[in-house]
Order: structure tokens, then C-alpha cells, then sequence
């Protein structure tokens, strides 16, 4: 029996060792460009490596893309952000004008911007890039300290509710888990063998940047 | 056995370290999403003139068109929620590996061809594998599958199996089972009824003490009343809401048993009791008819954050539905799941049941049900003597079968995976919970506090949610399957 607990033992530690490695290739390392735009902090990123190339081709599908990029500003050293900043972005291609329009919207319905573009690639990079996007006020943050940013964008977002409901009907295919079964709580070896993955998105990159402190001076 | 605990501790205690720290950054696509004015160039809208499928050498199209939603004529815009729906609809199903949908122009201005491209996959799951050894059975094994997609006609037909070496307690047969069972196509989304039919079959042995300490698992202190059944069930369900799911079902078996020659209980001091074997001798039949109500908000399946599951049941047995047994059983079972400031998560368990009349033993609430650490039955068959290790010093250990059954467990789950590669996510989990028995007999003869039997259970692992499935990994499993 002890014999058996410490295998078992080592073999848990083996398995999070390597969860711990997978892990850590998440969030890459990436360049921010960091800027006072009068007493907001602004900052410009690109990502459109957020696209591959299938999802370029789809741009031209008829149906919109949406693109949701959300940057967070953290203290060094700290888990809980201080300022929080949304950017939705979405493409549309109609089939019959052959036009290739982009819609930007930064919060408020009114803020948003709208441009039409010639290609699919000038339409991955307008809603991937952030230029000069205001994110804090400046005067809220302590000038002594460093920060980060830590930036996730997410390809045709998608409800938490519908995600949930689809994870449901993939771990339960008749809709109900009979009660009283022999089923126990602790359940079995195996569940399921086919697990399709269903995200909260079409795909997502997360990045975080170099560590900053905040610009001086003001800028027009 | 201590190192090993405070080796995994201090491990999961300093992944969940890191695994907080990456999940600092924003987490939730949907969160605070900024909305976009109506914009009517944003909106073109196309009126369908064809729907085409590619990528399907299985699964037919009819089925695929239908999942989807829309029809020929209808008028979609470039940002029609049925769309997004459509492509998670086709993906829950379970063929595919990705689905898409785009549009290309038609014939005419405002007209447009619907292309959906699937990319299939296999859809045979291994629902479960049954595995152990015990003092009694040198070892049994089997396992179930389900072919999801039968004839790429969204059929599910499902089968397992499981078979035992002969136990070491007097006149007992090697136990053997076997069941199947065909869905109708997937309905949880359409509103349609679900159906669903199984049959079963099995022969094996169920022991019942007849000497010894009830401490003891010593197969020779036992008796093998020798069953065989054959039976089937047929069920109709429905997704009454997001959440609600209501299914009926009628059950019927057929039972042949044959009791062991010896049937009375002799206790250390001489006395002796007849011992109740809950199944009538020779051929007999029942048959039920069960409601269950079905009440899920978890926020995930397999790896709930936050939620509730409730579910709640009602079967009866009488002789209108030609059974030879006469029962109502009633189980209500809830999971609620609290999430912390820490990102770990608190869940407490409930089950409670209840049995009035005369049912068979395989329906009463078996004790390998309730503990972790006991073995639980495969395919109905039970293969141990273990009694419960009776860590509160009651009279657990003489309790297998009960009418009355009562648990409460709470756990704590941290989360050690997220998102990375081939395993999803992953949780690990200490639960300690107590369990109670007893019978209307016990409770009428009896004072209540040797009426009722309880003891404790509990469980240390891993749940991890895979490309390839969704596996625990316990210290429960493990010694639940093992003689302990």
C-alpha cells in the first residue's frame, strides 16, 4: 500500500512538473511602445500574429470578424491590474461591393471609427495594432513605480453562457447524468475519449510587456 | 506515506503559485466588451439561394444542414448571431475537429451560397475503464465505448463490458456483464425529445456475510447468492430550458437467482439471524418507471469555477408494470461550487436518498457508492467483501445495502492548468466528506444512534481535462481498486 501511494506520489509530482513547463511559453515577451498623450498613458502594440493564414482567407467569408484586445497595466511585483482598457474591432467583407470595411470601438458606442481597407492584410493590421491607446490616467499612478502590461487578444470572442452550454453537451450526450447511478462521485479512470476543444474564442494571444516606468513630461 | 503527502502538497501548493500569477492578466474574452453602433454597412444581408457542404465523407449532410439552423430563402447578415451559433453547434456535436461557415456571391445582386466546411474526426469514446482486484475477486477488467456518430447518422451506440475471475467465496460464478445502448441524434440544442435505449445482461455473484467479525473481508466468511439479469431500459428526454432537463424512463429486467444453500447469519456469540438476500429466488421481474429533473448552472462541466448542479429522481417499481417488486425510490443529489478570492474553488456535495418497499439489492444504496475508498460496482456487478473502514467507530461495517442514504462532502480545488497544449486545464483536489446508512427497520427497532451507521471518506488528485479525455487521477481511485 505505501509502496503504491509513492509511486503514485511521484508520478503526480512528474505530471505537474510538466504542466509547470507547458505553462510558462503562455504569455510571450513583446516590445510595447509607451507614451504620455497628455495626462493619459498611451501605449501602441501590434498583434497580428493573433491571425494565421486560413483566418486571413476567412476574411473574405462575408461573415464579420471580431476582434477583442484587452490591456492591463500592472505594478512590478503585483497580480491585481490598476487600469483595464478594451478595444473591439470588427471586419467586414461584402460580397457584392467588394469592400473590405473596419469598425473600431474603443468603449462607447459613439467612439467608434470606421475604415474601409484594400486588402485583408491592412484589415488584420488595423485590428490588431494599437496606436497611441489610452489606457490610464497618468495622474492616478505612483511616478516611482515600474509597471507592465499584460495584453490578451481574442479572435470572434464568444459568450461564456454558449461556451458553457456546448462543454455541457460534449461531457454529457444525453443531456443528464442519471442520479442514484452507479456512477460515483469520484468518477472513473476515464470519462471521455474525444474532447474537442471549445474556447471562449477562436483563438487568443496573450502578451506581456518589457517592464516601464512612466514617461515624463507632457506631450501634445 | 507522510513524505509523499508533504511532497505533493508542496508541489501543487507552488504550481498553483504560478499558475495564478498567468492568469493575472485578462482572463475572460467577453468580459467589459465594448459595444458597436448599428451601422448599416456593416449589416449586408444576403438572401440564401443554395447551402453547400464540404469536408464530409461520414457524417451526412442532411444532418449537418440541420444543425445548422438555416434554410434556403432565409435572409443572413454578416453579423447573424445564428452563425456563431451554428459553428459551436457543430462542433458540440463531437465529429468534427473545426467547422466554418462563409458565404459566396449568387447568382443575382443580394443573393449568396452558404458553404459550410467540417473537418471530421473520429467518434469512438472510451467511456470507462473497469479495473481492480479485492480480497474476494483476484481481479476484474473490462471496458465501455460509444460510437458517437453511427453511419455519419448522428446515431450513438454504446457498449461495455466486464468480466471477473471466479471470487474465492464459496459457490460463487465469475462474474460477467455486458450492456448496450443507442441514442437518437443529439438534441440538446433543437428542442427535439431525446431518445435513448439500452439492454443489460450479467451473471455474477453478490455476497452476503453468513460468520466473522464485519470487520473482516475474508471471502469465506461470506455466502454468493448467484444472479443473472437481462433487461433493458427506454427513456425520453428534453432540455426544458438552459438549464432545466427533464427525462422519462421505463426500465423492465428479468432476474433469475439462486441462493446459497446456507441463509442464516451465525454471530461470535452463537445466535444466528436469516440473512437477507433483497432478491426473490428463482425467476422473477421488475419493472420501473423514473422521472428525473435535471438543474445544471455550472460554469463547466468538468472543471466547474462556479454553479449549481441539481438533480433530482423518483423510480417505482409495482406489479402494473409487471414487477415482482414493489418500490418507490427517491435520490436528490446537489453540487455547488463557491470560487475564492485565490482563484480556488470550494465545492460542497450533497446526496440523499431514500427507498420505501421491497427492492432488489443492485437498487438499494451500496456502501462502495457512497466511500472513495471502497470499490464501486461495474456494470451493477460488485466484486468485494471490503467493508467500510469504519473511521468513526459505528456499525458501518455491517452495512452493504441500505434503503436510507445520506452524504456530504466538501472540497477544495485548485487549479494547476490552464489552457497550455494538449492538456486543457487541470485541478487539483482534497475532498473529505461523511456518509450515513440505515434502514426503516433499524430506525423503527433501533435508537437512532445505532440505527444509524456512518463514516468518513475522502480523496486526494488530479482531475485533468485533455485533447484525448477527461481523467481523475486519485488516491481514492487507486485504493478503491485495490484491497486496502
Amino acid at each position: 500500500m505505501r509502496r503504491f501511494l509513492q509511486l503514485g506520489a511521484v508520478v503526480l509530482a512528474m505530471l505537474v512538473g510538466s504542466g509547470h513547463a507547458q505553462g510558462e511559453g503562455t504569455s510571450s515577451l513583446r516590445t510595447v511602445g509607451v507614451a504620455r498623450k497628455g495626462n493619459q498613458l498611451a501605449v501602441s502594440v501590434g498583434l497580428p500574429d493573433l491571425f494565421g493564414p486560413r483566418d486571413v482567407e476567412r476574411l473574405l467569408s462575408g461573415f464579420s470578424t471580431r476582434v477583442l484586445i484587452r490591456v492591463a497595466l500592472l505594478r512590478d511585483g503585483f497580480s491585481e491590474p490598476v487600469a483595464t482598457a478594451t478595444r473591439l474591432a470588427e471586419i467586414v467583407y461584402d460580397l457584392w461591393d467588394e469592400k473590405l470595411r473596419v469598425r473600431l470601438s474603443a468603449g462607447k458606442a459613439s467612439a467608434s471609427e470606421t475604415l474601409v481597407v484594400p486588402t485583408a492584410k491592412a484589415a488584420v493590421d488595423a485590428a490588431t495594432s494599437l496606436t497611441g491607446f489610452a489606457i490610464a490616467d497618468v495622474d492616478t499612478l505612483d511616478a516611482r513605480s515600474p509597471y507592465h502590461l499584460s495584453v490578451r487578444a481574442d479572435l470572434n470572442p464568444v459568450s461564456d453562457e454558449l461556451v458553457t452550454n456546448v462543454r455541457r453537451w460534449l461531457s454529457h450526450p444525453s443531456g443528464h447524468s442519471r442520479a442514484g447511478s452507479a456512477d460515483s462521485f469520484f468518477g472513473s479512470f476515464v470519462s471521455v475519449f474525444v474532447n474537442p476543444r471549445i474556447d471562449d474564442s477562436e483563438r487568443m494571444l496573450q502578451v506581456t510587456s518589457q517592464s516601464f516606468s512612466l514617461p515624463e513630461g507632457r506631450s501634445p | 506515506m507522510r513524505i509523499p503527502v508533504v511532497f505533493l502538497v508542496l508541489a501543487l501548493s507552488a504550481y498553483s503559485a504560478r499558475a495564478e500569477k498567468s492568469e493575472a492578466a485578462p482572463a475572460a474574452a467577453t468580459a467589459e466588451m465594448p459595444e458597436l453602433p448599428p451601422d448599416p454597412s456593416f449589416e449586408p444581408s444576403y438572401s440564401l439561394q443554395s447551402i453547400e457542404v464540404r469536408g464530409n465523407r461520414k457524417t451526412a449532410t442532411a444532418l449537418i444542414v440541420r444543425e445548422v439552423g438555416l434554410r434556403v430563402g432565409d435572409v443572413v447578415t454578416a453579423n447573424d448571431a445564428r452563425v456563431a451559433l451554428a459553428r459551436l453547434r457543430l462542433l458540440a456535436l463531437g465529429y468534427f475537429l473545426d467547422a466554418h461557415l462563409s458565404l459566396v456571391k449568387g447568382s443575382e445582386r443580394g443573393q449568396a451560397n452558404l458553404i459550410v466546411e467540417v473537418e471530421e474526426r473520429g467518434t469512438i469514446i472510451l467511456d470507462a475503464i473497469y479495473l481492480g482486484t479485492s480480497d474476494a475477486t483476484a481481479v476484474w477488467g473490462g471496458l465501455a465505448a460509444t460510437e458517437r456518430n453511427l453511419l455519419g447518422r448522428g446515431l450513438s451506440l454504446g457498449g461495455g463490458f466486464v468480466g471477473s475471475t471466479r471470487p474465492d467465496v464459496p459457490h460463487a460464478e465469475p462474474g460477467l456483464a455486458g450492456a448496450l445502448r443507442v441514442a437518437g441524434p443529439p438534441a440538446f440544442f433543437s428542442g427535439r425529445l431525446a431518445l435513448q435505449a439500452s439492454v443489460n445482461a450479467s451473471r455474477g455473484s453478490e455476497f452476503f456475510r453468513a460468520q466473522g467479525d464485519d470487520s473482516s473481508a475474508n471471502p469465506q466468511d461470506f455466502v454468493a447468492a448467484n444472479v443473472r439479469r437481462l433487461g433493458g431500459t427506454f427513456g425520453v428526454g428534453r432540455a426544458l430550458s438552459r438549464a432545466f432537463f427533464l427525462l422519462g424512463e421505463a426500465r423492465f429486467e428479468s432476474l433469475r437467482a439462486d441462493l446459497p444453500a446456507e441463509r442464516t447469519r451465525v454471530f461470535a456469540d452463537g445466535s444466528s439471524t436469516a440473512i437477507p438476500f433483497f432478491v426473490r429466488e428463482g425467476a422473477s421481474h421488475e419493472g420501473t418507471l423514473g422521472l428525473t429533473l435535471d438543474f445544471d448552472t455550472r460554469t463547466d462541466p468538468v472543471l466547474p469555477r462556479g454553479g449549481h448542479h441539481i438533480a433530482l429522481s423518483v423510480e417505482a417499481a409495482t406489479s402494473a408494470a409487471a414487477s415482482s417488486y414493489g418500490f418507490v425510490k427517491g435520490v436528490a443529489q446537489s453540487s455547488s461550487y463557491f470560487p475564492l478570492r485565490s482563484g480556488h474553488i470550494i465545492g460542497v456535495h450533497g446526496f440523499l436518498g431514500g427507498i420505501a418497499g421491497d427492492a432488489p439489492y443492485f437498487d438499494r444504496f451500496f456502501v462502495g457508492e457512497l466511500s472513495s475508498l471502497l470499490p464501486p460496482r461495474s456494470l451493477g456487478l460488485n466484486f468485494s467483501t471490503q467493508p467500510s473502514h469504519n473511521l468513526l467507530g459505528t456499525e458501518i461495517a455491517s452495512h452493504r445495502y441500505d434503503n436510507l442514504a445520506g452524504r456530504l462532502l466538501v472540497e477544495y480545488a485548485i487549479p494547476v492548468w490552464s489552457r497550455h497544449g494538449l492538456l486543457y486545464r487541470g485541478d487539483a483536489f482534497a475532498a473529505v466528506g461523511i456518509f450515513a446508512v440505515s434502514n426503516a427497520d433499524d430506525l423503527e427497532h433501533r435508537a437512532f444512534g445505532k440505527a444509524v451507521a456512518s463514516d468518513l471518506t475522502a480523496d486526494l488528485g488530479l482531475r485533468l481535462d485533455t485533447i484525448i479525455g477527461i481523467f481523475t487521477l486519485s488516491v481514492g481511485n487507486a485504493v478503491g481498486r485495490i484491497p486496502f
